[in-house]
C-alpha cells in the first residue's frame, strides 16, 4: 500500500494540459494509525452527480446512445432505469431542486437549504466508522462545477440524517486542493475547515471587487485605478499570508493553478446563465476530478459527493465535441437556440424534449456528461487506484451515479421524476454489475437495499414505511 | 494635469467656460439647465453642422448628411424629406451620464407635418436600427412614443409610454418626456403632464456605441418630417415645475456668447491656467508689490504692463522684442534659482506671440500653489473618522477604539490628513480591515440589521436572496448595486448555505465582505468622461453632502431624496443642507476642521524642556487642545459668528490648570469659560497655547510667522536658497527674539523673504514657546508686541501697536477672510485647490459673506458650488 500511494506522489495530469506535481506532505502518506487498516481494504462511499439528467426514453438506447462513454466501464456498472423519485415532489415547480435533493437521499427537500434526511455515503459512513474516521481524514469530501447556486440541492450531494450538509463544497479545483492536502486542522471534524473556506469566499469576493475597480469597466480615473491596484496588491499580501499552505515540505509544489473559470456568485447571476467553451468545463472538471481522485487514492478522504454541472443548470456551451476520434456535435447553444440570456441556455433543450423527435442538442449534452463521469470513474480504475485486496477503488468502493430527472419538462411531475438514472459500482461485490436493470422501484427501495448491502442498518425515508428490497440489484 | 497644457482644444476650452451657472442659479424666466447633457436650438441658420449648446462636456454636434431633406429657416429646421441627422461618435456623454444618474429627461419643441408619421417616426433616438436603442421619442401618429430601454424591457425599448391618442397636433409644441430614477415614466406637452408609466431597471445594459440622431432612425429607415425648434436631453427628470419653466421659457435660448466673446474668455483662460502660474513660481517673489525689484511688478497687470526701471518688459505680440522674454530664455532670470523648463518658456513665448492678453488685475501665487499629483482625480479612501462614523452609522457599532488601534494614522498632507491623494493603502489597512469588519459583524444583531431590508430569512438566491442582498448593499455601499455586485455578493450566502450554514451566518460573511469592499473602504464615483467636468450623480451627490457636512454617509432621508432625484431640486437641495447642518454631526465635523487646520493632534507629541518649562505636562497640552475645540465651538455654532472672529473672540475656555498657566485667576472647575474683554493680552485663536506651541521652545518667530502669513493669510515663500544657515542664533542679555528676527528682515538677502512673515509675529513675542505671558524673556530683556502686516500682493505694510490690534487687523482683513474659506473648501473636497478651483472660490466666498461669512454660510455655498455639483471627469484613454 504505501509502495502504490508513493507512487501517487508522481504528478498528476489535468486535461487543458496543466500540470501538478503532487505535494509531498507527509500525512499524504498513510498515517501510522492507519497501518494496521491498510491491509483491508477501506469502506468508502461517494456520490456523483450531474445536472438535468437523461430523460427516460433515452435511457433504454444503452450503450448504443448517449451512454456510450460509459460503456468501457459497463462490466464495473449496474446501470438501473425506472427509480421514481416522485416522492421528492414538492408544492410548486421545483423540479429541478426536488430531484436532485432526491438524488442520493431520496428524499423531499426540508427548505432551502436542507435536505430531507441522509444521504448513501453519511449512511455507509456512520454505519462503517461509529467512532469516526482515523484522525487526520477528510471526514466528507464535497466538491464540484456548476454554475447554478440557488438552493443548495442542486449542488450539493452529502448529507448528515438531520439533513443539514455534511461537508463544505469545494467549487474550485484549489479550495478542493487546499481542503485536502492544507494545513488546516482536519482533526476538528471539518469546522475550521469550513470557517477557512467561507473566509476564503469572503475573500474572493472582496479581491473580485477590487478587480473590479482596477480594471478596463471600473469607473475610475488612472490614478484613482492605481490607488486600487495597490490595494489590491496589499490584499494578495495579506491573502498570501493569511492562506500559505504552511504544511508543505521544501521543495513541494504549490496550488493548483487559480481557477479561470467564473466561481462565487458571479457563476450564477441570477439563473441567467453564463457563457462558457467545452474546452474550459472540461479541463476545470478534470483537475477537480483528478483531485478528488487522488484524495481517495491516498486515503484523505472516503466519503463525499462529487458534482458535475447543478440541477436546471444554465450554461450556454460552445465547442467542438469529439468522443472517440469522431466529432459528435459542435455546441453553440445560444446560436442554436437565437436567444439570449436563460432562454439561450442549454437546459432548454431538457425542457423542449420530445421523444418523437431527434433531441440533438440534448443527446449531444448528455453524452458529454457522460464522458466527464466517466472520465471521473476512470481515475479511480487506473494503476494508482489499487488497493490491498489488488482490486481498484472503482471496484472496491460505492460508488452512486444519479442526476435529477428522468424527463425534463415541468408539466408532468410523474413523468419528470420517475425513471431517474441511476448506476452502482459493485461495492466490493456486493452488487451486481455488468448490466443495465429495469428496476422500476423507488428511489428509497433501491438506496435502503444497497445501505443494507452494505451492513448498515439504519435506513432512509419515513420510519413506518415497510422497506422493501430489490434483490435484483445485488450480486 | 491637461489644464496645463498648451494643447488644450479650444471646443473644450469655451465649453468649460461656457458652463450653465449652478444648481439653482439661473435668473427668473430663464430655462432649467440642471443635468442639460447636449441641446440643439437650431440657430446656425445654415450649414450641415447642428452645434451642441449645452456647454457640458465635449459638444456632441450633429451632421446633416443629406442637405436637400433639410431647411433652414429663422430659428428652426424643416425637415421636409427623410434626413439623416446624426452624431459622428457614439452618444457617449448622453450615455455615461444616463446609466450613471438612472434617470433622463428629453425636451423637444417640434411641429409635426402631419399626424399620420408612424413607425413610430423618430424624432430624437439614440439606437442603431429599429429594434435595438437606448432610447427614442418619435412620432406614432397622433401620439407621442417613447422607447426606453432599461433592464426591465426588451432591446427595443418596449414595452414604450405614449401619450394620448390625439395628443399630438401639427400646432408647435414643447414635449417632455421623463424616467426617474425609480423608473417612473412621465409624458408632458405644453408644461401639462399627459402621460404616466414605468420603465422598471436599470440603463446598465445600453449599448456604448449608439448615435443620437434627430429625425430619422440611425439606420435611416423610420424617417419623421416637420420642423424642428428645439431639442435638449437631460441626466435627470425634470420636475412638473422645471418642465413648465422651459416650455414658459419658449424656444429661443438666452443670447448665446459671441465668438469673440468665447475667444477672449479662451485667452483669459490660457494665461490664468498656464501664464500666471509661470509668473507665480519664477518671478514674483522679487517682483511683487511689496519687493519691486528693478522696479518691476509682476504681480499686477498695469504695473506689469508698464514695466519697470529698463523700460516695457512686455511687448504684446513681439516676443522678440519683449526684455521678458530675453531675460528668460537666456536664463539670466530667474536670479539665483532654477530656469524655467522649456515647456514654460514655449507656453510663455506662444502666449506674448498671441497678444499678451493678461486677465487678472492680481496674480496670486497661492492659488498655484498645488500642481502636479495633487491635481489628478484621486478616489477618497475613507479616514480614519470618516471610517468609524461610516461604520457607527451604518450598522450601529461603535469601532472607535479598535479602529484608532488598528488602522494606520491618516498622514497630514497639505495641511490636512483628508488629502486623497495621500490616503494610501497598506498591508496594514488590509489586515485591519479585515479584523475590523470580523469585530463590527460580531457586535451586530446581524437579524435585526437584515430585517430592515427584508422580512425574508430566506437563504433562497432566486427567491429573495439577491434582493435581499441588494437592499442591504445599497445601504451599506451609499447606493445601489448593478448586477454584477449582486450576483458577487449573493454567491457568499450560496456559499455559506453550502458549508450548511444558515441565514444568519450567510448575512454575517456577506455583511463582512461588504465592509472590506471598495464601495464601502472608498467613495467611489465615476470618473470617466471626456476630460471635462460632468455634474455629478444623484448618489455620488448625497454622500458629497454627507461626508462634507458631517464626516459621515449619507443617512436614509438623503439616501431617499437621492433615488427620487429631489437633490436636484434647488429648493429640496437647500433643505436637506439646512437639515444636516442643525445635526450634532456638522459640529463634529467643523470641529475635526479646527482640529486639522491648527493642528491640534501635535499637542500630544510635545515635549517641551523639562527644565525650561517644568510645569508642562500632558494634561496641559489636553487642556489647550480642549480649549480650542470649545472655543471653536462656542464661536462658529453657539454664538454664530463669522469665522474669522475665531481670530479676536474675547472669550476662552480653560480648565483651573490652564487659567493658572496663562496667568489668569482660575474659576471653579465648573466654570471653564472666560471673558477676557479686560484681559489685553488674550483673545483669539493665536493667543492660545494651541497655536502659540507651533513657535517651539525658542517661540520662534519664524515658524509662528510662517503659519500665520500660509495659514492665516495663505501667502505663499519659497524655501531657503541652498546653503544658507537656518540655525537661529540664541537669544541673550540685549537681544531678543525680535531683534534677531528684525536682524534677518533687515539682511539683503534674507529679508526679501523674511520680511514677508517674521513681522506678523512680532505681536506674539511675548507669549513664551508653551503659551505662558511674559513682560520680559528669561535674560531680562522687555518684551513687544507691536509689529506691522504685509498682507501678501499689497504693497505696503500696516502697522499695529499691540498684539490685540494685530488679532482685530487679522478678524476684518479679506484676505483672512478668503483663506478661511480656502481652507474649509479644501477640507471639505480632500484636495489642494487648483487654479482653476480660484474661481469658485472666489464665488464661494462671496456666496457666504454675504451670508454672514459663518460656518454654516460657508459650508452651504460650498456644497453649492460646481466644486461640489461637478466632477472632474478623464478621457477613455484607447
Amino acid at each position: 500500500m504505501t509502495k502504490s500511494v508513493i507512487n501517487r506522489r508522481t504528478m498528476l495530469r489535468g486535461a487543458a494540459a496543466v500540470t501538478i506535481g503532487l505535494p509531498f506532505l507527509e500525512e499524504m502518506l498513510l498515517p501510522h494509525a492507519l497501518a494496521a487498516e491498510s491491509a483491508t481494504v477501506p469502506v468508502r462511499a461517494f456520490n456523483v452527480f450531474f445536472g438535468l439528467g437523461i430523460p427516460a426514453p433515452l435511457q433504454t438506447e444503452g450503450f448504443d446512445g448517449v451512454l456510450e462513454p460509459l460503456k468501457p466501464l459497463s462490466n464495473k456498472l449496474l446501470i438501473m432505469r425506472g427509480v421514481d423519485q416522485v416522492r421528492a415532489d414538492q408544492k410548486g415547480i421545483n423540479a429541478h431542486y426536488d430531484g436532485a435533493t432526491a438524488a442520493f437521499t431520496a428524499q423531499p427537500p426540508d427548505g432551502e437549504a436542507k435536505a430531507g434526511g441522509a444521504s448513501i455515503d453519511q449512511v455507509i459512513r456512520r454505519s462503517a466508522y461509529p467512532n469516526g474516521l482515523p484522525p487526520g481524514m477528510v471526514p466528507t469530501l464535497v466538491g464540484g462545477t456548476f454554475f447554478r447556486r440557488s438552493r443548495i440541492g442542486r449542488y450539493v450531494h452529502s448529507y448528515n440524517p438531520d439533513g443539514t450538509v455534511a461537508g463544505t463544497m469545494q467549487e474550485s479545483p484549489r479550495d478542493l486542493f487546499e481542503r485536502v492536502f492544507g494545513s488546516v486542522d482536519v482533526n476538528d471534524d471539518g469546522k475550521d475547515a469550513r470557517r477557512t473556506r467561507l473566509k476564503r469566499s469572503v475573500l474572493d469576493t472582496v479581491v473580485d471587487e477590487y478587480k473590479f475597480y482596477q480594471g478596463s469597466n471600473s469607473p475610475l480615473g488612472s490614478t484613482s485605478k492605481a490607488r486600487v491596484a495597490e490595494h489590491l496588491e496589499r490584499i494578495r499580501e495579506y491573502e498570501e499570508r493569511a492562506y500559505a499552505m504552511k504544511g508543505n515540505a521544501p521543495g513541494a509544489p504549490g496550488l493548483p493553478p487559480e481557477s479561470r473559470l467564473l466561481h462565487g456568485g458571479s457563476a450564477d447571476p441570477g439563473g441567467e446563465g453564463i457563457d462558457i467553451t467545452l474546452d474550459e468545463l472540461s479541463a476545470e472538471w478534470r483537475l477537480m476530478a483528478d483531485l478528488y481522485a487522488l484524495a481517495i487514492q491516498t486515503d484523505r478522504t472516503r466519503f463525499g459527493a462529487l458534482t458535475f454541472l447543478a440541477a436546471g443548470e444554465r450554461i450556454r456551451l460552445k465547442g467542438d465535441y469529439e468522443y472517440a476520434g469522431r466529432k459528435v456535435f459542435e455546441f453553440d447553444d445560444a446560436g442554436q437556440r437565437k436567444k439570449s440570456g436563460s432562454a439561450a441556455c442549454s437546459h432548454e433543450w431538457w425542457h423542449e424534449f420530445d421523444e418523437k423527435k431527434k433531441n440533438e442538442q440534448l443527446r449531444a449534452h448528455v453524452h458529454m456528461k457522460m464522458r466527464e463521469v466517466a472520465y471521473f470513474l476512470n481515475r479511480l480504475d487506473d494503476k494508482d487506484s489499487l488497493d490491498a485486496n489488488g482490486k481498484t477503488i472503482l471496484d472496491n468502493a460505492l460508488i452512486t451515479i444519479s442526476t435529477e430527472s428522468g424527463d425534463g419538462r415541468h408539466n408532468d411531475v410523474k413523468r419528470e421524476l420517475s425513471g431517474v438514472f441511476h448506476a452502482i459500482t459493485g461495492a466490493g461485490g456486493r452488487f451486481k454489475t455488468g448490466d443495465i436493470l429495469d428496476v422500476n422501484a423507488e428511489g428509497v427501495d433501491v438506496y435502503n437495499t444497497m445501505l443494507t448491502a452494505m451492513g448498515c442498518t439504519s435506513h432512509l425515508g419515513p420510519n413506518q414505511r415497510e422497506i422493501k428490497a430489490i434483490d435484483a440489484i445485488r450480486s | 494635469m491637461n489644464s496645463m497644457c498648451p494643447q488644450v482644444s479650444l471646443a473644450i476650452l469655451l465649453s468649460v467656460l461656457a458652463s450653465p451657472p449652478a444648481n439653482g442659479s439661473q435668473p427668473p424666466g430663464s430655462r432649467n439647465s440642471d443635468g442639460l447633457l447636449v441641446m440643439y436650438d437650431f440657430s446656425e441658420g445654415s450649414g450641415q453642422i447642428l452645434h451642441d449648446r449645452s456647454g457640458t462636456g465635449t459638444p456632441l454636434d450633429l451632421t446633416i448628411e443629406n442637405s436637400p431633406a433639410v431647411k433652414w429657416s429663422e430659428g428652426h429646421l424643416n425637415i421636409a424629406s427623410s434626413a439623416s441627422i446624426i452624431s459622428r461618435k457614439p452618444a457617449k456623454k448622453i450615455i455615461d451620464a444616463v446609466k450613471k444618474s438612472n434617470a433622463i429627461s428629453i425636451e423637444v419643441w417640434l411641429k409635426p407635418i402631419n399626424d399620420s408619421l408612424a413607425g413610430p417616426a423618430r424624432i430624437v433616438s439614440v439606437s442603431a436600427d429599429p429594434s435595438n436603442r437606448n432610447v427614442t421619442l418619435g412620432q406614432d401618429t397622433t401620439a407621442y412614443d417613447v422607447r426606453l430601454r432599461a433592464t426591465g424591457t426588451d432591446k427595443n425599448g418596449l414595452p414604450s409610454t405614449a401619450s394620448p391618442n390625439g395628443s399630438l397636433n401639427r400646432k408647435l409644441q414643447h414635449v417632455v418626456f421623463t424616467r426617474d430614477p425609480k423608473g417612473a415614466t412621465r409624458i408632458y406637452i405644453d408644461g401639462k403632464s399627459v402621460a404616466s408609466g414605468k420603465v422598471t431597471g436599470d440603463f446598465n445594459n445600453w449599448d456604448n456605441n449608439y448615435r443620437l440622431a434627430l429625425a430619422n432612425e440611425a439606420s435611416k429607415d423610420r424617417p419623421w418630417r416637420g420642423e424642428l425648434h428645439l431639442i435638449a436631453v437631460y441626466s435627470r427628470a425634470l420636475s412638473a415645475k422645471h418642465v413648465q419653466q422651459n416650455f414658459a421659457a419658449g424656444t429661443q435660448l438666452q443670447t448665446p456668447t459671441s465668438p469673440a466673446e468665447a475667444l477672449a474668455k479662451a485667452r483669459a483662460h490660457v494665461f490664468e491656467t498656464q501664464i500666471a502660474p509661470i509668473f507665480a513660481r519664477h518671478c514674483i517673489e522679487c517682483h511683487d508689490s511689496a519687493v519691486t525689484k528693478g522696479g518691476l511688478d509682476l504681480s499686477r497687470k498695469t504695473a506689469a504692463l508698464a514695466g519697470g526701471e529698463s523700460g516695457h518688459v512686455i511687448a504684446p505680440g513681439k516676443a522678440s522684442e519683449s526684455l521678458l522674454w530675453e531675460s528668460v530664455s537666456s536664463n539670466e532670470m530667474p536670479k539665483n534659482r532654477a530656469p524655467l523648463s522649456d515647456g514654460e518658456k514655449a507656453a510663455l513665448k506662444q502666449w506674448l506671440e498671441s497678444g499678451a492678453n493678461w486677465s487678472v488685475e492680481r496674480i496670486d501665487p497661492a492659488i498655484y500653489l498645488h500642481e502636479g499629483h495633487s491635481g489628478e482625480v484621486w478616489v477618497q479612501r475613507l479616514t480614519v473618522p470618516e471610517y468609524i462614523q461610516t461604520v457607527q452609522s451604518a450598522v450601529d457599532v461603535d469601532i472607535a477604539k479598535e479602529a484608532m488601534e488598528i488602522l494606520p494614522r491618516d498622514l497630514r498632507t497639505d495641511g490636512f490628513s483628508n488629502t486623497a491623494y495621500n490616503l494610501n493603502i497598506d498591508l496594514k489597512h488590509v489586515e485591519a480591515y479585515a479584523k475590523l469588519a470580523e469585530i463590527i459583524v460580531s457586535r451586530m444583531d446581524v437579524l435585526k440589521f437584515a430585517a430592515r431590508f427584508s422580512k425574508s430569512q430566506k437563504l433562497s438566491t432566486d427567491d429573495t436572496m439577491r434582493d435581499h442582498v441588494a437592499s442591504m448593499g445599497k445601504w451599506l455601499f451609499r447606493g445601489p448595486l448593478n448586477q454584477r455586485e449582486i450576483n458577487k455578493f449573493s454567491g457568499i450566502t450560496t456559499t455559506v448555505a453550502s458549508a450548511g450554514g444558515d441565514f444568519k451566518e450567510a448575512m454575517s460573511y456577506t455583511i463582512e465582505a461588504m465592509l472590506q469592499s471598495p464601495r464601502f473602504v472608498y467613495r467611489i464615483e465615476s470618473q470617466r468622461g471626456d476630460g471635462t467636468e460632468h455634474p455629478v450623480g444623484e448618489w455620488e451627490l448625497a454622500s458629497r453632502l454627507s461626508y462634507i457636512i458631517w464626516g459621515a454617509p449619507p443617512d436614509e432621508s438623503l439616501l431617499q431624496a437621492a433615488q427620487q432625484g429631489d437633490l436636484f431640486d434647488p429648493e429640496k437641495f437647500d433643505s436637506h443642507v439646512k437639515r444636516m447642518l442643525k445635526d450634532p454631526r456638522a459640529i463634529q465635523q467643523s470641529e475635526r476642521f479646527a482640529a486639522e487646520w491648527l493642528n491640534l493632534g501635535r499637542l500630544a507629541n510635545l515635549r517641551p524642556n523639562a527644565t525650561r518649562f517644568p510645569g508642562w505636562n500632558a494634561e496641559l497640552a489636553k487642556d489647550m487642545q480642549q480649549e480650542t475645540l470649545a472655543y471653536f465651538t462656542e464661536v462658529v455654532w453657539t454664538q454664530d459668528r463669522p469665522l474669522a472672529n475665531l481670530l479676536n473672540a474675547q472669550l476662552t475656555f480653560a480648565t483651573p490648570r490652564l487659567a493658572k498657566h496663562y496667568g489668569l485667576q482660575p474659576n471653579d472647575d465648573e466654570d471653564v469659560r472666560y471673558d477676557l474683554t479686560s484681559v489685553p493680552s488674550r483673545g483669539g485663536l493665536l493667543t492660545q497655547g494651541s497655536v502659540l506651541t507651533i513657535g517651539g521652545d525658542e517661540a520662534s518667530m519664524v515658524s509662528r510667522g510662517l503659519f500665520v502669513l500660509q495659514d492665516l493669510l495663505r501667502g505663499t515663500i519659497n524655501a531657503p536658497p541652498p546653503c544658507v544657515n537656518t540655525t537661529p542664533p540664541p537669544t541673550k542679555s540685549g537681544v531678543t527674539q525680535r531683534g534677531i528676527a528684525e536682524g534677518r528682515v533687515a539682511d539683503a538677502n534674507c529679508g526679501v523673504c523674511h520680511v514677508r512673515f517674521e513681522p506678523l509675529a512680532y505681536g506674539l513675542e511675548k507669549f513664551d514657546g508653551v503659551g505662558a505671558y511674559h513682560e520680559k524673556d528669561e535674560h531680562g530683556n522687555a518684551l513687544r508686541d507691536d509689529g506691522e502686516v504685509l498682507v501678501p500682493g499689497e504693497a505696503k505694510p500696516v502697522a499695529y501697536n499691540s498684539s490685540r490690534e494685530l488679532m482685530d487687523f487679522l478678524a476684518n482683513n479679506k484676505r483672512v477672510q478668503e483663506s478661511l474659506t480656502w481652507k474649509l473648501t479644501q477640507f471639505a473636497l480632500g484636495r489642494p485647490l487648483l487654479a482653476k478651483d480660484a474661481s469658485s472660490v472666489a464665488e464661494i466666498h462671496a456666496s457666504a459673506q454675504k451670508q454672514g461669512g459663518t460656518y454654516p454660510a460657508l459650508i452651504h455655498a460650498i456644497v453649492t458650488s460646481n466644486l461640489v455639483l461637478q466632477s472632474r471627469t478623464e478621457p477613455d484613454q484607447k
